[in-house]
């Protein structure tokens, strides 16, 4: 079998050529302690277990039979992360069309700061409140974002990729990802306002 | 002495609080928070808020015992590829 042009300059980038057991090896090692973090991930993208199990599988699989491509030292989460969203895009997302956009037109900046003081909140004590509502409230605030804000803020606040990472794993550019960020924290914002009225935290 | 007006400082702190703004253009929103009450509140407002969502949103939902082994079991069973 001859080597392609592909092959023949990998192998070159990589002088000691590693077997599949080398590679099995440092999959191992590597790759598979991100699991309980990509699992994290998934089950907010398909906010059921079932289908994250599903998930976490067909990606970790796809990572197997493509880890000979990665590049040892680049960032290997955010190649994980990559095809965690590519799979989710492809095979789940087709299952639950839902609408794409915020109407964020009247939301403005600072909608939520301006809220708590207007509400009276003492300065510097604007967060204690949100710190306030419980987990599954925050949660859910940012669950029921659509899904590309969602992911913006998720892969940003709490997986802490760069902008330009989360452009690669999202496949959009830079710009599109701060615009999903700022317009997804708007939203984010203006639903744990919601959150704080309901549970009586703020007078409104 | 900041030259940066608070429009302009509101307008980049996301981008500050990130981290994403280049050390220089970081440095000069610092100093004008150093001076700024005002704009200083707002920042820590959006640094606070960012703390919360990352830590009332990566509680761990436990990865479930068997998903470990059903991964290496699918990857076992995964047909040979050529390398």
């Amino acid at each position: 079998m001859n080597a392609n042009a592909e092959t023949a300059e990998g192998a070159a980038e990589r002088p000691e050529s590693p077997d599949r057991g080398e590679l099995d090896a440092r999959f191992e090692q590597e790759v598979m302690p991100q699991l309980p973090s990509l699992y994290s991930a998934a089950l907010r993208l398909t906010r059921n277990p079932t289908d994250a199990e599903d998930l976490v599988q067909e990606t970790f699989l796809r990572a197997y039979r493509g880890f000979h491509q990665f590049e040892p030292g680049t960032n290997l989460r955010a190649w994980l992360y990559r095809i965690l969203m590519n799979t989710f895009i492809n095979t789940y997302r087709k299952r639950q069309r839902e609408p794409q956009t915020v109407s964020d037109d009247e939301v403005e900046d600072w909608y939520l700061y301006s809220k708590m003081v207007d509400g009276g909140v003492e300065p510097s004590a604007e967060t204690t409140v949100i710190d306030a509502l419980p987990d599954q409230d925050v949660q859910d605030a940012l669950a029921d974002l659509p899904e590309q804000f969602r992911t913006a803020v998720e892969l940003a606040d709490i997986e802490g990729f760069s902008y330009k990472e989360i452009a690669d794993i999202t496949g959009v550019p830079i710009g599109t990802v701060m615009s999903r960020l700022h317009r997804g924290r708007k939203a984010l914002e203006k639903a744990l306002w919601n959150k704080v009225r309901e549970r009586g935290l703020v007078r409104d | 002495m900041s030259e940066i007006s608070c429009e302009e400082v509101l307008h980049e702190i996301e981008h500050f609080v990130d981290g994403e703004l280049d050390q220089t253009r970081s440095a000069h929103l610092a100093e004008h928070l150093g001076v700024c009450g005002s704009c200083l509140e707002r920042a820590d407002f959006q640094r606070r808020l960012k703390e919360i969502v990352r830590v009332k949103c990566s509680g761990p939902p436990a990865t479930p015992e068997h998903l470990l082994a059903k991964v290496r079991r699918a990857i076992r069973e995964d047909p040979p590829t050529v390398v």
